[in-house]
């Protein structure tokens, strides 16, 4: 058991391991980690960065989250998008971001985008995979526009368009119709939107609405659902009980507002001896 | 089959266990007590792999003896049953885990109530009015539901619990023979005889 | 047969106006054998802070006294009460730093935090068994059930529920729900935490 401490060591922690084996030999079969379907974009374009993503999460069949935020923080020139396990690529860019952000301080400049690709493919590469992370990473530095995508094992590419998750090969599919070099704002914002909107609707790991970030030297817009092509229609009626439908067998409130009565005594005149 | 029992009822609790000791298919002994006091006011019955419940009540028996001396006093039935639990689950994070389930009966003398404790090997612990182990809490846990009332007095209990024995010694396929009773209450833990 | 399933229970939560409500079933089961129709899944963190533990009965309890302790030691060395989304990225981070052998929990939790103005603002949480945050602004659900909660709490879940509204959709919605699942029922536990009182309510439920 861990020490009575609330500091442990850091990393991870393994001591249920051997408990969860033994379950496992107990013909208990474990659970799988809960991995995410996605479909992320990213391309650059004459003057920077835009990354784009669904907002479907999903738990096996079940869409566990129908609006969630794949484009992750790393600084503020450098943005994220993750797919894989959810709490993968969650966890990752929170530990890159700060160690970003810990880099900037003791060097005193804005850090660069292959800083931070070469922090994650380490990362990665020394959990052998394990760590279940597709991401796809850009920014702009003083180098200029950067994109990558970094694999879970810790390989890297640095291309001008790139899509990662389940819904890549659709992705994909649009960016090699479409892509030009040198493209307008307007432009690759519209290609970024078609190529993720291609992934929501054939790709069934990816759904709902359109994220995306757009970097540049100057600039990071991030625009969160740009696109809603799913919003759900106004429910033709309402649902809503008349009280006392639910029968209960018990009840107890609990006040979280004390309320004291002060009764005051008669007022003695004061010892003056 | 190992089989055990137990029941609150006003103010006490019985608890009952098989007496057998099987070794694979063969009866080893046909007297063994698996119901052990480990505190003046708490009775443990316990069963699962042979070595290790002989060890691991012995253990807990000896830890609580321990605290009683160094402190003065004994743990209430509830603070024993999460101490308890919390050495099961201890023990299934190591190499080598117990396999000991237990049903934990005591009374509580600081706010005189009876408490049951259903345990098993994971560490899973919960509070029941009446509760049973092995292949003979199919049968028990029905009657139960049926005839448990928490209002009985002692002997309207061990009348329910007499209905829970002769009906595994007539629906088992393997019976076992003989049952030990024990009771806790205020007056502390006694056996009984059915 | 997965671990997940092997003690049964499920837990939910909601979103309603200036209120939110969590509930879970009572049953805990061994297999399809059910031991205890009183078994609290759900439990309080602060008197403003609910969480579920559905998922493995001994974890169930484990994590409760790894909570209750953690929470404690934040409220020692603040010197204040513990924030929802403190909280939640504390059973978030309690969980991923098992990534590689885990608690077989799904947390749901369900509280009021402070806003700058004195006031206070729904909350609701929930994460996988890696402690992956799942931040809904309508309902979470998690445990047995939870593939039919998604379906009921889906159809019968609306904006801005006043508190006694909320309580009825939230038991209708699991009451229902847990009817269509073997792991989960005997009884069902609500409690509807209002800026100034939290009401816990025991359901009358099928006993099968």
């Amino acid at each position: 058991m861990a020490a009575a401490s609330v500091y442990s060591s850091p990393g991870f922690d393994f001591s249920n391991q051997i408990r969860n084996n033994f379950l496992a030999g107990k013909g208990l079969p474990l659970p799988k980690a809960t991995s995410t379907g996605t479909t992320i974009v990213g391309c650059i374009f004459e003057d920077g960065v835009i990354l784009g993503a669904d907002t479907r999460a999903t738990e096996g069949p079940i869409v566990a989250d129908k609006n969630c935020e794949k484009i992750h923080y790393l600084t503020e020139s450098i943005r994220c998008c993750g797919a894989g396990t959810a709490a993968d690529t969650e966890f990752v860019t929170n530990l890159i971001s700060s160690n970003m952000e810990m880099h900037a301080l003791t060097h005193g400049r804005k850090p660069r985008v292959v800083t931070a690709m070469t922090m994650l493919k380490q990362y990665l590469f020394q959990h052998q995979g394990q760590v279940g992370a597709a991401l796809v990473l850009g920014g702009v530095d003083a180098t200029g526009p950067n994109l990558f995508t970094i694999a879970p094992h810790g390989s890297t590419d640095k291309l001008p368009y790139v899509t990662m998750g389940s819904g890549s090969l659709a992705a994909m599919a649009v960016f090699e119709s479409t892509w030009q070099p040198n493209m307008s704002r307007a432009d690759a914002l519209q290609l970024v939107k078609d190529a993720i909107s291609a992934g929501i609707f054939n790709d069934l790991g990816s759904g709902s609405n359109v994220d995306a970030c757009i970097i540049t030297a100057t600039h990071t817009e991030m625009l969160r659902n740009v696109e809603m092509p799913n919003e759900r229609v106004q429910k033709e009626r309402t649902y809503v009980f008349p009280k006392g439908t639910t029968a209960w067998k018990k009840e107890d409130i609990k006040k979280l507002v004390l309320t004291e009565e002060i009764t005051p005594l008669a007022v003695e005149a004061m010892d003056t001896t | 089959m190992e089989t055990s029992f137990a029941i609150t009822g006003k103010d006490y609790v019985i608890v009952a266990s098989d007496t057998t000791a099987a070794r694979s298919i063969v009866k080893m002994k046909e007297d063994e007590d698996k119901i052990k006091a480990v505190s003046p006011h708490l009775l443990m019955a316990y069963s699962g792999e042979p070595g290790d419940t002989i060890q691991f009540s012995e253990y807990i028996e000896r830890n609580l003896r321990l605290f009683h001396i160094r402190n003065n006093y004994s743990l209430t039935p509830s603070a024993a049953a999460s101490w308890i639990r919390r050495s099961l689950a201890q023990s299934l994070r190591s190499r080598k885990p117990y396999s000991v389930n237990l049903m934990l009966g005591g009374y509580d003398t600081t706010s005189d109530t009876p408490h049951l404790f259903w345990i098993d090997y994971l560490g899973t612990l919960a509070e029941v009015p009446f509760g049973a182990h092995g292949y003979g809490s199919y049968f028990a846990l029905s009657l139960l539901d049926r005839y448990h009332n928490p209002e009985a007095s002692l002997e309207e209990g061990l009348e329910i619990l007499k209905r829970c024995i002769d009906e595994v010694a007539k629906r088992l396929v393997v019976t076992p023979g003989k049952y030990k009773v024990k009771v806790v209450d205020k007056d502390g833990s006694r056996e009984i005889e059915l | 047969m997965s671990i997940m399933e092997y003690n049964g229970g499920s837990v939910i939560a909601m979103v309603g106006k200036d209120c939110v409500a969590i509930a879970s079933d009572l049953r805990l089961g061994n297999q399809a054998l059910g031991i205890s129709s009183n078994f609290q899944k759900i439990f309080p963190v602060t008197d403003r802070i609910y969480l579920g533990l559905p998922g493995l009965a001994t974890d169930v309890t484990t994590l409760r006294e790894r909570f209750r302790f953690r929470v404690n030691m934040y409220t020692i060395k603040e010197g204040r009460e513990i924030e929802p989304e403190t909280f939640a990225h504390l059973v978030s981070s309690t969980l991923y730093e098992r990534r590689f052998g885990p608690y077989f929990i799904e947390p749901v939790m369900a509280g009021l935090a402070k806003s700058a103005t004195g006031g206070f603002k729904p909350f609701i949480a929930a994460t996988d068994l890696i402690g992956c945050l799942n931040f809904a602004k309508d309902f979470v659900v998690a445990g047995t059930a939870s593939s039919k909660l998604y379906g009921v709490a889906e159809g019968l879940w609306e904006p801005d529920l006043e508190p006694e509204q909320l309580f009825e959709t939230i038991s209708q919605t699991m009451l229902n729900a847990v009817d269509r699942d073997a792991y989960s029922g005997w009884g069902v536990i609500v409690h509807v935490i209002e800026k100034d009182k939290v009401t816990t309510r025991t359901l009358k439920g099928r006993m099968d």
